[in-house]
């Protein structure tokens, strides 16, 4: 279990997430939610659409938040398929760091269109 | 061991040194080599072409020239995978053991004479032999051999741009790709290739803008890069 | 009917590009463990797909239509832009963002909206920026590759009335500021589709950039287009082919925003659309897919063939048509359009193979483009002249007699190939090579 919360912390960080533990940090105007999963082989946030969640929530702020217990994690996408296939939300969205495009003369720039800061809290349980 | 040279048709009109020097390679490597008379081209150009009769025209001259009783090794990439994996479905006939030739010299563990220590050269991977063929080590174990300085190009993957009648139906395309290839060589004192096809398009070129000198494989390990 | 070279400047800007892209592929596929079982499987789910494309649609359209939606099935490009435009005036809209949509292009929707009093504003930053250009994309991957920095504040100043700085990241806020405004007033949002699995109905779609997600949470309808072979049997196909994707694409081990939409909103929800339609197009895919060149319909879209292209990197994806570009687009365009339109393109490769080599659902690429090649001279689009030439060299190469009679005449140190022609055409960048004074058979 320890091993899927590295393997998760180190490929979020590496996506351009930043990763705390325990702590959501407090960011004025920040958009937060709730993670259904946890995708370790990428190190990717899984939000699913809901009365809770809106579909924007993750895109429409500067900066997004996103809440994420470690028994949520799971190894890999076909691990998440399995574990989500059978209920699938009206949009799962599966997050891989921040908004970003190299459009524009091969540079990257982030924060086009959704957020450019992106943080992921690990709960432990 | 007793093998067929097949000269490929641009060896026998255009660059027939470089075969006599492939021959030479091949008796050096203590092959007894026979030369079927009756042999003239492998039908590539007309196949990439699209011109499949006409290919099947020369594949079935290439089976009534060459026996499927000792192994063809032919200095060039293109013609050993296109006698490999086209002549046979063509002409309706078994395959035959084709080797182009320095993966044959390696194959044999042959020890070209070391004529070019402190030559620094570079070595085009032409297209066919290495995709068509998987044919990239043997080329540079052998050129090593010969106490060369392997100097690797930057973009080794690109082709020539040569390709057979591209070459005349893209004529800018073809010129530009060739113009890449050459700056890339011009990091070496010689570029060498094992195809007669890149050859005579990059040397026809490097005429042109005076760029590296290109030579056949077969040349550089025969008499070393000049 | 030849391509020409781009000019320097967006000859370094194409070379830079697809050589980012195919160094972040190349390291992707490294660190990817055994690539080579992964393409075979990402081939076997495509090709189980292309065989029988009829009954995985009829369980993907089941599967939609349980969740909610729509399924709009399409034959001609025309029907699929009267389907769209239908939604669109049956919405009462006026606005539509659309992310990107290679599919859209090729039906020509755009235009076709705007002539129903749809404004159309792409999303995507590569296709926004085109759009105010009135310019084509030039590749999959990254559109507007040919566009300076400067080019780019041109535009986006125009739009905002105010001189932007020609620095990427203040055009970007610019973009991001501007677009804001299209995605909260769009009665539509209209999308391609990465992936349909046939499983749940779901659409995927894949972005870095989270305009696809905008687009299909903010409008009221949402209009997926998806090409008929666009499918995959299983989520855990999806699997399969979402890290192939991202890998072949950019190098990324997945794209920023991998989105599975299934359905319109369900009750209690805040955002979303109340419809979703999702606009089923074949335009000559089921007729590729019955023939001989159905492998072509596998592909992903990834831009890995673009990207390795030597001749795409000389000639830039207008060369070869304002949709598809590159290796698959020599391939794919003659077969949508017609061979007699097209007869140029599947010789606008050296064959080298680069591109089978890299397609992550193996493709044979080049192998396509020499069957078309084929077609083309047995079907007789081929030129005359060339048929008797390549016949009449065959007939005399094919005997030993005539080949020495023929090459003897030639011969005598004289220039090879005439001065008009083929033989020209080589003359205007290279030197003719000689014929040598003795063959090699003569000196044996």
């Amino acid at each position: 279990m320890s091993d899927l919360v590295e393997t998760f912390a180190q490929n979020a960080a590496a996506a351009g997430f930043v990763v705390h533990r325990g702590v959501a940090p407090a960011i004025a105007g920040a958009g937060v939610s709730r993670a259904l999963y946890g995708v370790a082989s990428t190190g990717s946030v899984v939000l699913g659409a809901s009365p809770d969640e809106p579909r924007s929530r993750h895109l429409l702020p500067e900066v997004h938040v996103a809440l994420l217990r470690e028994d949520a994690l799971v190894a890999d996408l076909a691990a998440l398929f399995r574990a989500v296939g059978g209920a699938l939300p009206s949009a799962l969205a599966i997050v891989t760091g921040p908004s970003r495009s190299a459009d524009i003369e091969q540079r990257l720039v982030v924060g086009v269109h959704g957020p450019r800061e992106v943080h992921v809290v690990l709960e432990p349980r | 061991m007793r093998v067929q040279l097949f000269a490929t048709c641009l060896g026998d009109l255009v660059f027939p040194e470089a075969v006599a020097d492939a021959e030479a390679l091949l008796r050096g490597a203590g092959c007894d080599v026979r030369f079927p008379p009756g042999q003239t081209c492998c039908g590539q150009p007309a196949f990439n072409a699209g011109h499949r009769r006409a290919a099947r025209r020369l594949a079935r001259a290439f089976v009534r020239a060459f026996s499927h009783d000792e192994p063809v090794v032919c200095p060039s990439g293109s013609c050993a995978a296109m006698v490999a994996h086209r002549v046979p479905e063509l002409a309706g006939c078994a395959p035959f053991e084709v080797w182009e030739l320095s993966s044959f010299l390696d194959h044999l563990g042959a020890a070209p004479p070391a004529r070019n220590e402190g030559v620094r050269i570079a070595y085009h991977s032409s297209c066919h032999l290495l995709r068509e063929l998987g044919v990239d080590a043997a080329p540079r174990r052998l050129l090593a051999r010969t106490g060369a300085e392997l100097v690797d190009l930057r973009r080794p993957d690109l082709c020539c741009g040569f390709g057979g009648t591209f070459a005349v139906r893209q004529p800018e395309i073809s010129v530009a790709m060739a113009d890449d290839k050459l700056a890339d060589g011009a990091q070496a004192d010689v570029l060498a290739t094992a195809d007669p096809g890149c050859l005579m398009h990059l040397q026809a070129r490097a005429a042109r803008t005076g760029g590296v000198r290109v030579q056949h494989l077969a040349s550089v390990l025969a008499r070393g890069a000049v | 009917m030849s391509f020409r070279v781009l000019d320097e400047r967006r000859l370094a800007a194409t070379d830079a590009a697809t050589l980012r892209l195919l160094a972040g592929r190349t390291g992707a596929w490294a660190a990817a463990g055994d690539a080579e079982a992964l393409r075979e499987r990402a081939h076997e789910i495509r090709m189980g797909v292309v065989d029988d494309i009829e009954s995985h649609l009829d369980r993907f359209v089941a599967a939609v239509e349980a969740a909610g939606g729509r399924v709009h099935r399409c034959a001609s490009a025309a029907d699929a832009r009267a389907a769209v435009a239908r939604i669109c005036v049956d919405a009462g809209a006026r606005l539509a963002a659309k992310s990107k949509s290679m599919l859209s292009e090729e039906i020509g929707l755009n235009a076709a909206l705007e002539a129903v009093g749809v404004d159309v504003v792409e999303t995507d930053l590569g296709e926004y920026i085109l759009q105010l250009a009135g310019e084509h994309p030039v590749h999959i991957i990254t559109p507007a590759i040919e566009k300076t920095v400067e080019d780019v504040a041109s535009l986006l100043s125009a739009v905002d009335g105010v001189p932007l700085e020609p620095r990427a990241e203040a055009l970007a806020q610019a973009a991001r500021r501007q677009l804001r405004q299209v995605f909260e007033r769009a009665d539509v949002g209209i999308t391609g589709a990465n992936f349909a699995v046939c499983e749940s109905g779901s659409i995927c779609l894949v972005t870095n950039e989270g305009n696809g997600g905008l687009v299909t949470s903010l409008p009221r309808v949402h209009v997926a287009l998806l090409g008929m072979e666009r499918l995959v049997p299983t989520l855990d196909d999806l699997a399969v082919l979402l890290q192939l994707l991202a890998r072949s694409g950019t190098g990324q081990t997945l794209t920023t925003y991998t989105r599975l939409i299934t359905g319109p909103r369900r009750a209690g929800e805040v955002d979303g659309p109340e419809e979703l339609h999702v606009v089923v197009v074949d335009n000559g895919r089921s007729r590729i897919g019955s023939g001989p060149y159905r492998e072509m319909l596998a592909c992903i879209r990834c831009g890995a063939c673009l990207n390795v292209c030597p001749v795409y990197r000389k000639a830039g994806g207008g060369a070869y048509g304002p949709v598809y570009s590159g290796p698959m687009g020599a391939v794919l365009v003659p077969l949508l359009q017609g061979l007699e339109r097209e007869r140029a393109l599947p010789h606008a490769s050296s064959l080298c193979g680069a591109c089978t080599a890299a397609c992550p659902v193996k493709i044979p690429l080049h192998e396509l483009l020499l069957e078309l090649r084929r077609d083309l001279v047995e079907h007789g689009v081929a030129s005359r002249g060339e048929r008797i030439a390549f016949g009449l060299w065959s007939l005399l190469w094919s005997r030993p007699f005539l080949y020495r009679v023929s090459t003897s005449l030639a011969r005598r140190g004289r220039p090879l190939g005439a001065l008009a022609g083929p033989g020209r055409a080589w003359a205007a960048g290279r030197e003719l090579p000689e014929l040598a004074g003795r063959r090699f058979r003569d000196r044996r």
